[in-house]
């Protein structure tokens, strides 16, 4: 069966036909074309595919596309503003927080809904926050630097992260 | 793009209507927070026709923790049970339990309801179709044998690995459920038959038949009473502290009263096909917290912890382990200010 | 006077030139190109280990409404493998599988359902052979083989003995001798496989999207596979999500997606799963070895005897590589003679290994730097002092005909020393928590870039181009992968460096064969080092052009122009030519400015002829790592937590200190990750390790903070004095962790790796037992 699918989706309304059996990954990549959102495991084991439901971080390879209807979902394409990188955007670029780049939009979605909650968050909180996500490349030594120096850039007025 | 079973979703907004949603779709499956389901079934495990989404039901977020009780409704998220500031200040073994599930992105996602129903695991199990068909299945799902047990004649060893379980079960919850019959109770620890034992016909449960659900029925909330005295903590073991399943989880509470042991409850998860509230925790109370106890609680864990190869860590391990968290919690809750 | 100096990008903390693109998820991977009209490919693969093929039917297959294309072995008769002497392998299996798992058909439909749905009703005949799971299986006499032309199942057998051993032996005060398993371990890169395939019927052209570390590889296989003239392949490499050692090969998804392409006419994306993509493989074999060292009293080493056998998997990959590189790495980190290896590839039928970081020298080393400490222990001398009395003196040969020209092992084991408070703390930490707290210390190396490179075509070893047009900024052209080592950023500042200018003014266009040159890929940490040498010389030929150009402009000799980036002036009291002007200036002679720059390496470096394998490990410059490891044990749950590491990375020079630092602390965390939780276990040669729930990649919540100290050796030869910086520091921490447990626990040592908390905890029972009964206790 498919449905009508009517949710904001960032920060702009969308309404298109999916299928019931659809996930929200597959819709935003090949539905949508937002290519940001990364498919990294077979279900749950990565985090790579993390957006943000209604602020709240969400693996969007377990959810499905129709249960999203009504609801906000912002994905990594979202963030910054004008073209500009947001202040995670900006930590993970400058301190290295990324290097092959692939699980980085999960790792900035999970960090960025949690300064949303928590804009000075510590290190025991970043780790906690983070430990949905899976990187193969930084040891994530860098990664929880980028999010210290993104609380930074944020305190500082920088676009929400 | 990952090719899913076709299935519809229904997503009622009342209990009647999800009620209703089973009665019309029998073969039809719950979907909570998807952390567990959805994953069986993009793994072809199981292709339920119809999914009922029970997120958007109001009645099943009921959410109270204070000195009268608690009461958790089934789609109460793993996240806000562990935030919950009455949860963690007088349910403590609650809030610990699901603060250690999975990880953080899970636990916004997974719900009371799921974690307590959590489907049993096993490393024949939980693979790809493909994977699955070319060791010619199992038990749990269309075989006729058990690999971990090939002798088992019939009987399933999948392993229950929730961490709520252990933690209610310590408080002698009680699970609510309503079904086309309507509402009734049950002492949570009724919920699991998974006992797996071939002299134990009467529940005729295992690692693929472990809860006490009548067809139809859902699980809408768990409640415990508020005991006086009775302190409580949850602890596990896992290969990484983050996202995977509990190599084994356990949960006590206990009482002390002056130098007695009062009263004691251990349950533990991650090794039999049922979260085990130990059996005989009573004998060992009404003294002091002595070497007996230890190894009268040793004795208990050894008897009735039955870990077989389900996961990659070795069951002996698995069971050995548990004995020394509820060692450790025994003593630090006894000590407790 | 014009203060007027030129910008120095090398040596700072530069962030990566295609950064912004990865943060902000405008990065596209192989996966993210979703083209319009494209069909799905799904692969087909073999539930049997080992089995002749009598048929695979595909007519029910063909018969799925929406199905464009099958293809079975049938369709391709040649083989493939990146090593020329073991191309063993077809890209779907023919007359026989060798493992669960290896592709036997495959289908492209209009979308992945109606793949997945025709991949169901594909069906395969066979007669099923014994089959082998284990080196020691495989090996048996009368063992059925896997390969005709490879008897006894071994796909390359080493040996070769410098110096003697009996003799070494002889003069040592102690010998020790133990045995050591490391299990098989994988990549486990984040990005899946993927590959898209077009193939334009009209012009009898293919070009592929290819998620690859070695794109002019993929190009080489493709010919092969497809039969197809080189020049009507075009190969893409967009941005990669990591490889590890995973992609230094073409795999068999990139020409099976291309099969699929041909034959449906058209353009086919292939996604495969992360269960398929650990089925894959090309990870670090499963390997037993047997160490012995002799020791003189004050530490020196007298001799070393390695025996080591790998389990290779079902077809070669770098299989040959590995095992020799296994032996001669034993040499160029400490000063060794009368050394003597033994070692055996043996083929399985498991999935096929690959060239893992830290390729061929993990295991071996994790074994020799372990029974190192474990000697030092019993002679009472302290594990640093071990080290400092078997170093080397650059320049050098070893015994093995490898050349060292810079050799900074000795400051990074002062570095580690110092920072992580060693001679203070060690043996004096108490316990926290009432876990028990240990030190633990080690080293490793690693080569930058093999000297000769897999296909020898006659070809400098590298070549840059660098174009500049009349916008004034400089295009560099390289065929070098960038899969996430940073090595685009790398050959940007190494440009703008010599040129003196902003990194802002560089640009980099890499992978597309049908605009860069050539390239052999990013392996063996060659990029830095042998690529950022013909950049350097491709900018140096750019900057004498601009040099002549100004020259002529302000009527001065080539020789007075002084080059200040954005300034070229005939000294100091001329107020010079802007860039601009300069660059006006030199389109004239011929418009647009391409210039090329190469790099080969010197024949010295390519090892001698003197014994079997002698060339291998050869390189330009080694790198060289120390690592302290600080552990708690928690002796009653078997649970090991890593509290910190400090680690000393000798890169000759470290041009970018950011990516330095991130390259050194991902080697180290992948170790962890090898030492302590990761295993690639199999159930009658299923993988049944094939998920990342469990095959466990350390989370966020296990990883301990990581103290990088940068040591500057000054590589006669490096780009900038440059060596490797992205390997070398993997295989220390293992025998680190290892020898911290072991001062944690009292000497318990475990050399069976992942060091799991089972296995800690059966280690402190059977002592516990032992001492119970009254006896000393025993090692694991």
């Amino acid at each position: 069966m498919a449905r009508i699918l009517e949710f904001i989706l960032n920060g702009r309304k969308r309404l298109d036909a999916v299928p019931d059996n659809r996930l929200l990954l597959d819709y935003l990549r090949e539905t949508v074309g937002l290519t940001g959102t990364k498919t990294g495991c077979d279900g749950g084991e990565c985090g790579a595919c993390t957006v943000l439901v209604d602020d709240q971080p969400t693996l969007s390879c377990l959810t499905l596309a129709a249960s999203v209807a009504g609801k906000r979902v912002d994905t990594v394409e979202s963030l910054g503003a004008n073209g500009a990188l947001s202040a995670v955007q900006q930590g993970f670029h400058e301190k290295l927080g990324s290097q092959c780049g692939y699980c980085t939009p999960g790792f900035i979605m999970a960090s960025a809904g949690l300064l949303r909650k928590n804009p000075k968050p510590s290190e025991e909180e970043i780790r906690s926050a983070l430990g949905s996500n899976i990187c193969r490349c930084t040891g994530y030594v860098k990664i929880i630097e980028a999010v210290q120096h993104a609380a930074k850039l944020y305190a500082a007025g920088e676009a929400r992260p | 793009m990952e090719a899913l079973s076709e299935f519809d979703l229904l997503r009622p907004t009342t209990l009647a209507g999800v009620l209703e949603a089973r009665s019309a779709h029998p073969n039809s499956r719950l979907l909570g927070g998807g952390t567990d389901l959805l994953v069986n079934i993009r793994r072809g495990i199981v292709a339920p026709p119809v999914l009922i989404d029970v997120t958007g039901v109001g009645e099943l977020r009921c959410m109270k923790a204070d000195a009268h009780g608690l009461e958790i409704g089934a789609c109460v998220t793993l996240t806000e049970i562990a935030g919950h500031a009455g949860v963690a200040r007088i349910y403590p073994v609650v809030a610990q339990a699901a603060a250690s599930i999975a990880g953080p992105t899970h636990r916004n996602m997974g719900t009371l309801g799921g974690n307590l129903c959590l489907d049993t695991r096993c490393i024949f199990y939980n693979q790809s179709e493909w994977w699955r068909q070319a060791n010619n299945h199992c038990l749990k799902t269309t075989g006729d044998m058990c690999h971990v047990a090939p002798k088992s004649r019939g009987v399933c060893f999948a392993t229950f690995s929730g961490d709520l379980a252990p933690a209610l079960l310590t408080l002698g919850a009680e699970v609510d459920l309503l079904g086309p019959g309507g509402r009734r109770s049950l002492p949570l620890r009724e919920l699991y038959i998974g006992v797996a034992r071939h002299d134990e016909k009467a529940t005729g449960g295992d690692g693929k038949n472990y809860l006490a659900l009548k067809q139809g029925e859902i699980v809408t909330a768990v409640r415990a009473r508020h005991e006086p005295g009775l302190r409580s903590a949850y602890d596990k073991v896992r290969i990484r502290r983050s996202i995977e399943y509990p190599v084994a989880g356990v949960a006590v509470a206990l009482r002390r009263d002056g130098e007695t042991l009062a009263d004691l409850r251990v349950a533990i998860t991650g090794t039999n096909p049922r979260p085990v509230l130990l059996e005989g925790t009573q004998a060992l109370c009404g003294g002091k917290l002595d070497a007996g106890v230890f190894k009268g609680l040793d004795e208990l864990v050894r008897d009735q912890i039955m870990s077989m190869k389900t996961t990659f860590t070795p069951g002996h391990y698995r069971r050995r382990v548990a004995g020394v968290l509820a060692r450790r919690l025994v003593t630090r809750l006894f000590g407790q200010g | 006077m014009n203060e007027i100096t030129p910008i120095h990008p090398i040596g700072a903390y530069v962030p990566m030139v295609d950064g912004p693109e990865k943060v902000s998820g405008r990065a596209k991977y192989t996966a993210d190109f979703i083209q319009p009209g494209a069909l799905a490919g799904r692969i087909y693969r073999s539930p049997y280990a080992h089995a002749e093929i009598i048929e695979v039917d595909i007519s029910q297959a063909a018969k799925v409404p929406g199905v464009a294309a099958i293809v079975t072995g049938a369709d391709c008769d040649k083989t493939f493998g990146v090593l020329p002497i073991a191309r063993s392998e077809h890209p779907l299996a023919r007359d026989k599988v060798r493992y669960r798992g290896e592709p036997v058909a495959a289908v492209a439909a209009v979308d992945a359902e109606t793949a997945e749905k025709a991949v169901r009703l594909i069906k395969m005949k066979v007669r099923e052979l014994p089959a082998y799971f284990t080196a020691k299986e495989a090996l048996a006499p009368h063992a059925v083989l896997l390969h005709e032309k490879k008897p006894g199942n071994i796909e390359r057998e080493v040996d070769f003995e410098l110096g003697s051993v009996a003799d070494g032996l002889a003069s040592a005060d102690l010998v020790r001798e133990a045995t050591y398993n490391c299990a098989e371990v994988c990549q486990n890169q984040m990005e899946m496989h993927a590959a898209l395939a077009d193939y334009d019927a009209v012009r009898d052209r293919i070009t592929v999207h290819a998620s690859t570390q070695v794109p002019y590889y993929v190009h080489l296989m493709l010919a092969q596979i497809l039969d197809m003239d080189m020049s009507r392949i075009r190969v893409v490499k967009p941005f990669v999500g990591g490889g590890f050692g995973c992609r230094t090969e073409c795999l068999n998804i990139e020409l099976i997606t291309a099969l699929l392409a041909r034959k449906a006419g058209g353009a086919v994306r292939t996604v495969i799963s992360r269960e398929e993509t650990f089925i894959t493989h090309r990870g670090r074999p499963e390997t037993d070895i047997r160490m012995k060292i002799g020791m003189r009293k004050d530490g020196r080493i007298t001799a070393v005897e390695c025996e080591c056998i790998q389990r290779g998997g079902a077809h070669s990959g770098y299989g040959v590589v590995t095992i020799l590189y296994s032996g001669s790495m034993l040499y160029a980190i400490y000063d060794l003679h009368n050394v003597k290896y033994v070692g055996k590839r043996v083929l399985t039928n498991t999935p096929p290994c690959g060239a893992f970081r830290g390729h061929g020298t993990v295991d071996v080393r994790f074994a020799f730097e372990s029974l190192l400490d474990e000697m030092a222990g019993e002679l009472g001398i302290d594990p640093f002092a071990v080290r400092r009395a078997n170093y080397l003196t650059a320049p050098t040969f070893t015994d093995n005909d490898l050349m060292v020209n810079s050799y900074g092992l000795p400051e990074c084991i002062d570095w580690v020393e110092k920072e992580s408070g060693w001679q203070a703390r060690k043996g004096k930490l108490g316990p926290v928590d009432g876990k028990r707290k240990g030190l633990g210390f080690a080293c490793s190396h690693y080569i930058s870039g093999a000297s000769k490179p897999v296909n020898w075509t006659g070809e400098p070893h590298a070549t840059v181009k660098l174009k500049l047009d009349f916008d004034g900024s400089i295009v560099v052209l390289t065929g070098a992968a960038d899969i996430g080592q940073g090595s685009s950023t790398i050959l940007v500042q190494a440009v703008a460096e010599v040129l003196g200018l902003d990194i802002s003014r560089v640009r980099i266009v890499s992978g597309d064969s049908d605009v860069v040159p050539k390239d052999n890929g990013s392996y063996s940490s060659r990029v830095t080092f042998i690529v950022g040498n013909a950049a350097i010389d491709a900018a140096n030929k750019l900057k004498n052009m601009l040099i002549a150009a100004a020259a002529r402009r302000l009527e001065a000799e080539p020789g007075d122009i002084e080059c200040l980036g954005e300034t070229y002036r005939a000294g100091a009291q001329d107020k010079g030519l802007t860039f601009e002007e300069v660059v006006g200036e030199a389109l004239k002679d011929g418009g647009t400015i391409t210039v090329t720059g190469t790099y080969s390496t010197i024949p010295e470096s390519h090892g001698g002829k003197k014994y079997r394998g002698s060339a291998i490990g050869g390189t330009m410059g080694y790198s060289y790592s120390a690592q302290v490891v600080e552990v708690s044990v928690d002796e009653e749950t078997g649970v090991v937590t890593v509290d910190k590491v400090w680690v000393a990375h000798d890169c000759g020079k470290a041009l970018n200190r950011l990516t330095v630092e991130g390259q050194v602390q991902g080697s180290v965390w992948m170790g962890m990750g090898q030492a302590m939780s990761e295993e690639a276990a199999y159930h009658d040669g299923l993988l049944v390790t094939a998920n990342m729930l469990d095959y466990r990649v350390p989370t966020i919540e296990d990883s301990p903070p990581i103290a990088v100290g940068i040591v500057e050796s000054n590589d006669p030869h490096g780009p900038f004095g440059a060596k490797e910086a992205g390997e070398g520091s993997l295989a220390a921490f293992l025998p680190a962790l290892t020898n911290a447990i072991a001062d944690a626990t009292g000497g318990l040592r475990f050399n069976d790796l992942p060091v799991t908390p089972d296995r800690v905890f059966a280690a402190i029972d059977k002592r516990q037992r032992a001492q119970a009964r009254g006896k000393s206790g025993g090692g694991a």
